[in-house]
């Protein structure tokens, strides 16, 4: 494993590239000089203790916040500073940490409008599809504010699928969950990555990124300080005490 | 599908009652009923922001006023032109100063937008006062033409064009996903893909386009209009209020919400021959909607109709600006 840095060993054409990127707000240093590839078709799972820069990270990659310095390249267009519209339909696609429900649209109408601009051939089939991959079918009528909280986070993710993205940013999206609903979006990120996607996914439960992650980026204080495989990353005794030994 | 029958086959009986009603009253009740087209076609319009993007319009006469003014002075001695050549002459002076005032606002919070509109209509009634070609504050008349079942019929196009589009892409259309995505939620829209500041600008240019329409008709119609006629903040109020109490962002409640102000305006006209107590009529729905109604008359009426409270909220989050409140 390499420490300090989220890059691969002498991986081709990673989609993502990110290269000294900082975001500070006030006096704090959210994102402080991180450096990572993500490569295409593998699920990268992003950890670190609270606070340590994670969803900041995914708001630069996004551009839902932009970045003060550094660089982030996205299947070969550099990104660094675009509007969020414009590199979402560049095919990233990200969910977020508090779900960001369209509350007075209906579960279905959620769905068609995450595919409006895009892919909106067969956009209604598309959502009955995912409805049911979801699960979601039984309240597709329903506003989206009436949702209980695991629904939402189910949305979050059929929304995420509507887009077809090439890359998908998962924030915490099993975080709180009941493990049946865990169960279906574990299912569902299977189903995606046959169809060849790439995630890059946050996650606090260590359970779920060993079984899920091909490689472990783990980020603490605005940087990244390792990266690895489950194994490399549970093998190094320091890393785990300082960033994982904390109660989940 | 029963209701979907039932709700269509009430249409085609309103439609029905509308194009025959020249036939059936009087030339009194026929001006009360061309006004109470107007109204609610004007309170669709600044329901096409404020209900389906969440922006709220504070200076929506000042719309309004610019299609009035420029079928006053293109009628006027010295142009000359036809009525049906200022409308749409009309409707492009008004998207180019909607284009001015939206662009730099619609990016920023709700407030900004809100203020920038206000402003705009109380710079034109200052500007339309002191100019000379507009009249000042004396105003301007146009070529008089006296056929109320004309101008009955020119509400109700406009009126009957205003709902059907908005009907169509709002309600129908994945352009209404857009904007009332980006109503919800600004953030999780652009994640989409939606490229909001656009979007948003395009609704607003359609809402005040199609308030010019009404102020033209208008203006032909009473002959005569001046500053406060038509830029006047009364007009923005009354629009206010009329969505507010048929039930923002939903398609029916602002015609619901326009006819039945504007009955009570002229009811009251009729039995005191002063509208003060109108005013008071209107500050009084507003509590009330607010307070025991907040999802408007058109709630009663339909299941499905917006909860206009919870689009009310959106609407006012964007204003203090808590909308944002943080990309997490
Ligand atoms: N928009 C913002 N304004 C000010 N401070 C912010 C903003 N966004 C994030 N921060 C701060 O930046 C730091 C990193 O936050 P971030 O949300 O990225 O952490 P995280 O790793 O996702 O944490 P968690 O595991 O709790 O979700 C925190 O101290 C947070 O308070
Ligand atoms: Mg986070």
């Amino acid at each position: 494993m390499s420490v300090a840095d989220g890059k691969t060993a002498g991986a081709g054409d990673p989609i993502l590239v990110v290269r000294e990127l900082y975001r500070h707000f006030g006096g704090i240093k959210a994102v402080n000089g991180v450096s990572l590839d993500v490569d295409r078709r593998e699920i990268a799972g992003l950890i670190g203790p609270n606070g340590s820069g994670k969803s900041t990270l995914f708001n630069l990659v996004s551009g839902a916040v932009t970045p003060d310095r550094g660089q982030i390249r996205f299947d070969g267009h550099e990104i660094g500073g675009r509007k969020a519209h414009a590199i979402a339909r560049l095919g990233l696609a990200r969910t977020f940490q508090i779900p960001a429900m369209f509350d007075n649209m209906s579960v279905t109408e959620n769905l068609l409008a995450a595919a409006a601009e895009g892919h909106w051939q067969g956009a209604r089939e598309r959502a009955a599809e995912t409805l049911a991959l979801l699960k979601l079918d039984h309240v597709a009528d329903n506003r989206a504010s009436d949702l209980s909280g695991g629904q939402q986070k189910l949305l979050e993710f059929g929304r995420v699928i509507m887009r077809q993205a090439s890359l998908i940013l998962l924030d915490e999206v099993t975080a709180g969950v009941h493990p049946n609903i865990r169960k279906i979006i574990l299912e569902a990120i299977a189903r995606l990555r046959e169809r060849g996607i790439t995630f890059l996914v946050i996650e606090h439960d260590m359970e779920m990124v060993r079984n899920v992650c091909d490689r472990i980026i783990v980020m603490d204080a605005g940087r990244v300080v390792a990266s690895g495989s489950f194994n490399d990353i549970v093998r190094n005794s320091e890393v785990m005490q300082t960033y994982l030994g904390r109660p989940q | 599908m029963k209701p979907r029958w039932a709700g269509l086959l009430l249409l085609i009986a309103v439609i029905g009652v509308l194009a025959l009603l020249p036939m059936l009253v009087n030339n009194y009740w026929l001006r009360i009923a061309t006004g109470a087209l107007m109204w609610a076609g004007l309170a669709c319009s600044w329901n096409i922001l404020g209900g389906y993007a969440g922006y709220i319009n504070f200076g929506h006469s000042a719309f309004f006023g610019l299609g009035a003014y420029v079928t006053a002075l293109l009628m006027g001695d010295k142009l000359a032109w036809p009525f049906f050549a200022t409308v749409p002459a009309g409707m492009v002076v008004t998207a180019l100063f909607a284009i001015i005032i939206g662009a730099p606002t619609l990016r920023l919070r709700g407030a900004y937008f809100a203020i920038a509109t206000w402003a705009f209509a109380e710079v034109l009634i200052q500007f339309a006062s002191v100019m000379d070609f507009t009249g000042g504050i004396g105003g301007i008349g146009l070529p008089p033409f006296l056929d109320e079942r004309f101008f009955y019929f020119a509400m109700f196009a406009a009126a009957a064009l205003t709902y059907l589009i908005t009907w169509a892409l709002f309600e129908r259309s994945r352009f209404g996903l857009k904007v009332k995505a980006l109503r919800d939620h600004e953030l999780a829209a652009e994640a989409m893909g939606i490229n909001t500041s656009l979007v948003k600008l395009q609704t607003f240019v359609l809402s005040a386009v199609t308030a010019s329409v009404f102020g033209a008709i208008f203006a032909y119609w009473v002959t005569f209009i001046n500053p406060k006629s038509v830029f006047g903040g009364d007009i923005t109020d009354q629009m206010v209020v009329m969505v507010l109490l048929g039930g923002l962002g939903s398609l029916w409640g602002p015609a619901l919400g326009g006819v039945g102000l504007f009955v009570v305006n002229r009811l009251i006209w009729m039995y005191w021959g002063d509208t003060a107590f109108y005013i008071a009529i209107l500050g009084a729905a507003i509590v009330l909607v607010v307070l025991f109604m907040p999802n408007g008359i058109a709630s009663l009426f339909s299941r499905r109709a917006a909860k206009s409270g919870a689009v009310l909220d959106k609407a006012v989050g964007k204003l203090v600006g808590d909308d944002q409140g943080g990309p997490n």
